[in-house]
Protein backbone atom coordinates (compact mmCIF):
# COMPACT_ATOMS: atom_id res chain seq x y z
CA UNK A 1 0.00 0.00 0.00
CA UNK A 2 2.91 2.31 0.75
CA UNK A 3 4.18 2.05 -2.85
CA UNK A 4 0.72 2.76 -4.12
CA UNK A 5 0.58 6.04 -2.21
CA UNK A 6 3.99 7.04 -3.63
CA UNK A 7 2.78 6.20 -7.12
CA UNK A 8 -0.35 8.29 -6.77
CA UNK A 9 1.55 11.21 -5.24
CA UNK A 10 4.08 11.21 -8.09
CA UNK A 11 1.31 11.09 -10.66
CA UNK A 12 -0.59 13.93 -9.00
CA UNK A 13 1.16 16.53 -11.11
CA UNK A 14 -0.18 17.47 -14.55
CA UNK A 15 3.22 17.42 -16.26
CA UNK A 16 4.28 14.09 -14.80
CA UNK A 17 0.88 12.67 -15.55
CA UNK A 18 1.20 13.84 -19.17
CA UNK A 19 4.63 12.20 -19.41
CA UNK A 20 3.32 8.85 -18.16
CA UNK A 21 0.28 9.10 -20.38
CA UNK A 22 2.46 9.64 -23.44
CA UNK A 23 4.84 6.83 -22.51
CA UNK A 24 1.90 4.47 -22.06
CA UNK A 25 0.41 5.35 -25.42
CA UNK A 26 3.62 5.64 -27.46
CA UNK A 27 6.05 3.28 -25.69
CA UNK A 28 9.71 4.14 -24.97
CA UNK A 29 10.75 7.72 -25.74
CA UNK A 30 13.79 9.94 -25.22
CA UNK A 31 13.72 13.07 -23.06
CA UNK A 32 13.76 15.12 -26.26
CA UNK A 33 10.66 13.39 -27.54
CA UNK A 34 8.92 14.19 -24.25
CA UNK A 35 9.91 17.87 -24.36
CA UNK A 36 6.63 19.10 -25.77
CA UNK A 37 4.27 17.49 -23.20
CA UNK A 38 4.29 20.80 -21.33
CA UNK A 39 5.46 24.34 -21.97
CA UNK A 40 8.46 24.06 -19.67
CA UNK A 41 12.25 23.94 -20.01
CA UNK A 42 14.33 20.83 -20.66
CA UNK A 43 15.81 20.90 -17.13
CA UNK A 44 12.28 21.06 -15.72
CA UNK A 45 11.32 17.99 -17.76
CA UNK A 46 14.44 16.25 -16.42
CA UNK A 47 13.38 16.99 -12.85
CA UNK A 48 9.96 15.50 -13.46
CA UNK A 49 11.54 12.43 -15.05
CA UNK A 50 13.72 12.06 -11.97
CA UNK A 51 10.69 12.16 -9.62
CA UNK A 52 8.92 9.53 -11.72
CA UNK A 53 12.05 7.37 -11.81
CA UNK A 54 12.53 7.59 -8.04
CA UNK A 55 8.89 6.64 -7.50
CA UNK A 56 9.52 3.57 -9.65
CA UNK A 57 6.93 4.59 -12.23
CA UNK A 58 9.29 4.88 -15.18
CA UNK A 59 12.60 3.26 -15.99
CA UNK A 60 15.53 4.65 -17.91
CA UNK A 61 17.77 2.85 -20.37
CA UNK A 62 20.65 4.28 -22.39
CA UNK A 63 20.83 3.86 -26.16
CA UNK A 64 24.22 5.25 -27.30
CA UNK A 65 24.11 8.86 -26.07
CA UNK A 66 20.38 8.98 -25.55
CA UNK A 67 18.42 8.24 -22.41
CA UNK A 68 15.25 6.35 -23.20
CA UNK A 69 12.28 6.30 -20.82
CA UNK A 70 9.44 3.82 -20.52
CA UNK A 71 6.78 2.96 -17.94
CA UNK A 72 7.81 0.30 -15.42
CA UNK A 73 5.52 -2.77 -15.58
CA UNK A 74 5.27 -2.88 -11.76
CA UNK A 75 3.86 0.65 -11.69
CA UNK A 76 1.25 -0.24 -14.25
CA UNK A 77 0.20 -3.11 -12.03
CA UNK A 78 0.14 -0.87 -8.96
CA UNK A 79 -2.26 1.53 -10.67
CA UNK A 80 -4.87 -1.19 -11.06
CA UNK A 81 -3.83 -3.00 -7.88
CA UNK A 82 -6.19 -1.15 -5.56
CA UNK A 83 -9.35 -2.25 -7.31
CA UNK A 84 -8.16 -5.78 -8.01
CA UNK A 85 -6.95 -6.58 -4.50
CA UNK A 86 -10.19 -5.40 -2.90
CA UNK A 87 -12.28 -7.16 -5.47
CA UNK A 88 -10.47 -10.42 -4.66
CA UNK A 89 -10.90 -9.86 -0.91
CA UNK A 90 -14.62 -9.20 -1.12
CA UNK A 91 -15.45 -11.90 -3.63
CA UNK A 92 -13.61 -14.54 -1.62
CA UNK A 93 -15.30 -13.39 1.59
CA UNK A 94 -18.77 -13.18 0.04
CA UNK A 95 -18.46 -16.73 -1.29
CA UNK A 96 -18.05 -17.77 2.33
CA UNK A 97 -20.95 -15.56 3.41
CA UNK A 98 -23.13 -17.29 0.81
CA UNK A 99 -22.12 -20.70 2.19
CA UNK A 100 -22.69 -19.63 5.80
CA UNK A 101 -26.17 -18.30 4.94
CA UNK A 102 -27.10 -21.52 3.11
CA UNK A 103 -25.91 -23.65 6.00
CA UNK A 104 -27.76 -21.38 8.39
CA UNK A 105 -25.06 -21.88 10.97
CA UNK B 1 -10.29 7.53 -7.37
CA UNK B 2 -11.20 3.91 -7.75
CA UNK B 3 -14.66 2.49 -7.14
CA UNK B 4 -15.45 -1.15 -6.73
CA UNK B 5 -19.04 -2.40 -6.88
CA UNK B 6 -20.02 -5.97 -6.17
CA UNK B 7 -23.57 -7.29 -6.36
CA UNK B 8 -24.83 -10.63 -5.11
CA UNK B 9 -28.18 -12.23 -4.56
CA UNK B 10 -28.87 -14.29 -1.46
CA UNK B 11 -31.86 -16.55 -0.76
CA UNK B 12 -32.04 -15.42 2.87
CA UNK B 13 -34.23 -12.44 3.75
CA UNK B 14 -32.69 -8.98 4.40
CA UNK B 15 -33.04 -9.30 8.18
CA UNK B 16 -31.00 -12.51 8.24
CA UNK B 17 -28.40 -11.17 5.81
CA UNK B 18 -28.11 -8.00 7.88
CA UNK B 19 -27.34 -10.09 10.97
CA UNK B 20 -24.60 -11.90 9.04
CA UNK B 21 -22.96 -8.68 7.84
CA UNK B 22 -23.23 -6.81 11.16
CA UNK B 23 -22.86 -9.17 14.14
CA UNK B 24 -19.48 -10.37 15.34
CA UNK B 25 -20.41 -14.04 15.72
CA UNK B 26 -21.63 -14.18 12.10
CA UNK B 27 -18.93 -11.94 10.61
CA UNK B 28 -16.25 -14.31 11.90
CA UNK B 29 -17.75 -17.12 9.77
CA UNK B 30 -16.95 -15.41 6.49
CA UNK B 31 -14.58 -12.46 7.06
CA UNK B 32 -11.54 -12.85 4.82
CA UNK B 33 -10.68 -15.28 2.03
CA UNK B 34 -10.82 -19.05 2.63
CA UNK B 35 -7.78 -20.28 4.55
CA UNK B 36 -7.38 -17.04 6.53
CA UNK B 37 -7.93 -16.94 10.25
CA UNK B 38 -8.85 -13.83 12.24
CA UNK B 39 -6.80 -14.08 15.45
CA UNK B 40 -7.51 -10.49 16.52
CA UNK B 41 -10.66 -8.58 15.84
CA UNK B 42 -13.14 -5.95 16.85
CA UNK B 43 -15.71 -6.79 14.20
CA UNK B 44 -19.02 -5.22 15.10
CA UNK B 45 -20.95 -3.43 12.38
CA UNK B 46 -24.15 -3.38 14.45
CA UNK B 47 -23.11 -0.10 16.06
CA UNK B 48 -21.11 2.97 15.06
CA UNK B 49 -17.58 3.19 16.38
CA UNK B 50 -14.14 1.74 15.71
CA UNK B 51 -13.52 -1.68 14.15
CA UNK B 52 -10.44 -3.64 13.20
CA UNK B 53 -9.35 -7.10 12.19
CA UNK B 54 -6.06 -8.92 11.84
CA UNK B 55 -6.19 -11.72 9.29
CA UNK B 56 -3.57 -14.41 9.22
CA UNK B 57 -2.64 -16.56 6.24
CA UNK B 58 -1.53 -20.19 6.27
CA UNK B 59 2.15 -19.18 6.29
CA UNK B 60 1.69 -16.81 9.22
CA UNK B 61 1.59 -13.57 7.24
CA UNK B 62 -0.64 -11.00 8.98
CA UNK B 63 -2.87 -8.42 7.38
CA UNK B 64 -4.44 -5.74 9.51
CA UNK B 65 -7.28 -3.54 8.40
CA UNK B 66 -9.15 -1.01 10.51
CA UNK B 67 -11.71 1.75 10.34
CA UNK B 68 -14.77 3.32 11.85
CA UNK B 69 -18.38 2.24 11.45
CA UNK B 70 -20.07 5.41 10.21
CA UNK B 71 -23.69 4.35 9.88
CA UNK B 72 -25.94 1.44 10.74
CA UNK B 73 -29.48 1.24 9.36
CA UNK B 74 -30.89 -2.27 9.93
CA UNK B 75 -31.84 -4.14 7.81
CA UNK B 76 -30.99 -1.76 4.94
CA UNK B 77 -27.40 -0.60 5.07
CA UNK B 78 -24.15 -0.28 6.93
CA UNK B 79 -21.16 1.93 6.16
CA UNK B 80 -17.60 1.91 7.43
CA UNK B 81 -14.20 3.35 6.62
CA UNK B 82 -11.37 1.01 5.69
CA UNK B 83 -7.57 1.16 5.61
CA UNK B 84 -4.86 -1.50 5.52
CA UNK B 85 -1.94 -1.24 7.92
CA UNK B 86 1.58 -1.87 6.70
CA UNK B 87 4.16 -4.13 8.39
CA UNK B 88 5.02 -1.29 10.81
CA UNK B 89 1.34 -0.90 11.71
CA UNK B 90 1.13 2.44 9.87
CA UNK B 91 -2.39 2.95 8.61
CA UNK B 92 -2.57 3.57 4.87
CA UNK B 93 -4.97 5.37 2.56
CA UNK B 94 -8.53 5.37 3.80
CA UNK B 95 -11.44 4.14 1.72
CA UNK B 96 -15.14 3.73 2.41
CA UNK B 97 -17.35 0.66 2.24
CA UNK B 98 -21.13 0.75 1.98
CA UNK B 99 -23.26 -2.39 2.06
CA UNK B 100 -26.88 -2.07 0.94
CA UNK B 101 -29.55 -4.73 1.23
CA UNK B 102 -32.70 -4.60 -0.87
CA UNK B 103 -35.58 -7.11 -0.63
CA UNK B 104 -35.74 -9.32 -3.74
CA UNK B 105 -39.00 -10.56 -5.28
CA UNK B 106 -38.54 -14.17 -4.15
CA UNK B 107 -38.12 -13.15 -0.50
CA UNK B 108 -34.37 -13.11 -0.86
CA UNK B 109 -31.94 -10.22 -0.71
CA UNK B 110 -30.08 -8.16 -3.25
CA UNK B 111 -26.71 -7.39 -1.72
CA UNK B 112 -24.73 -4.43 -3.05
CA UNK B 113 -21.29 -3.47 -1.83
CA UNK B 114 -19.52 -0.24 -2.87
CA UNK B 115 -15.89 0.21 -1.93
CA UNK B 116 -14.79 3.73 -2.79
CA UNK B 117 -11.30 5.07 -2.46
CA UNK B 118 -10.94 8.22 -0.37
CA UNK B 119 -7.39 9.49 -0.68
CA UNK B 120 -5.89 11.01 2.48
CA UNK B 121 -5.65 14.81 2.71
CA UNK B 122 -1.94 14.65 2.08
CA UNK B 123 -2.36 12.70 -1.12
CA UNK B 124 -5.41 14.70 -2.13
CA UNK B 125 -3.46 17.95 -1.78
CA UNK B 126 -1.09 16.76 -4.49
CA UNK B 127 -3.89 16.05 -6.85
CA UNK B 128 -4.93 18.38 -9.59
CA UNK B 129 -8.58 18.81 -10.41
CA UNK B 130 -9.91 16.09 -12.65
CA UNK B 131 -7.67 13.53 -11.02
CA UNK B 132 -10.39 10.89 -10.91
CA UNK B 133 -11.11 10.90 -14.61
CA UNK B 134 -7.40 11.18 -15.36
CA UNK B 135 -6.61 8.11 -13.30
CA UNK B 136 -9.34 6.13 -15.01
CA UNK B 137 -7.86 7.12 -18.35
CA UNK B 138 -4.41 6.07 -17.22
CA UNK B 139 -5.70 2.78 -15.87
CA UNK B 140 -7.37 2.12 -19.19
CA UNK B 141 -4.14 2.81 -21.07
CA UNK B 142 -2.20 0.68 -18.60
CA UNK B 143 -4.54 -2.25 -19.14
CA UNK B 144 -4.14 -1.90 -22.89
Amino acid sequence: MRELVTTFAALGDVTRFAIVERLLSRGALSAGELGDVADISAPAISRHLKVLREAGIIKQTVDRQRRIYSVAPAAVQAISHWTKSHEAFWNASLDRLDTALKNGD
Amino acid sequence: MATLTIEREFEADPGTVFDYVSKTEHLLKWWGPEGMTVPEHQLDFARTGPWQSVMQGAEGQRYKVSGHVTHVDPPHSVGFTWAWHDENDVRGVESHVTIKLVPAKNGGTLFKLDHVDLPSDEVAANHEQGWTSSLRKLEKLANG
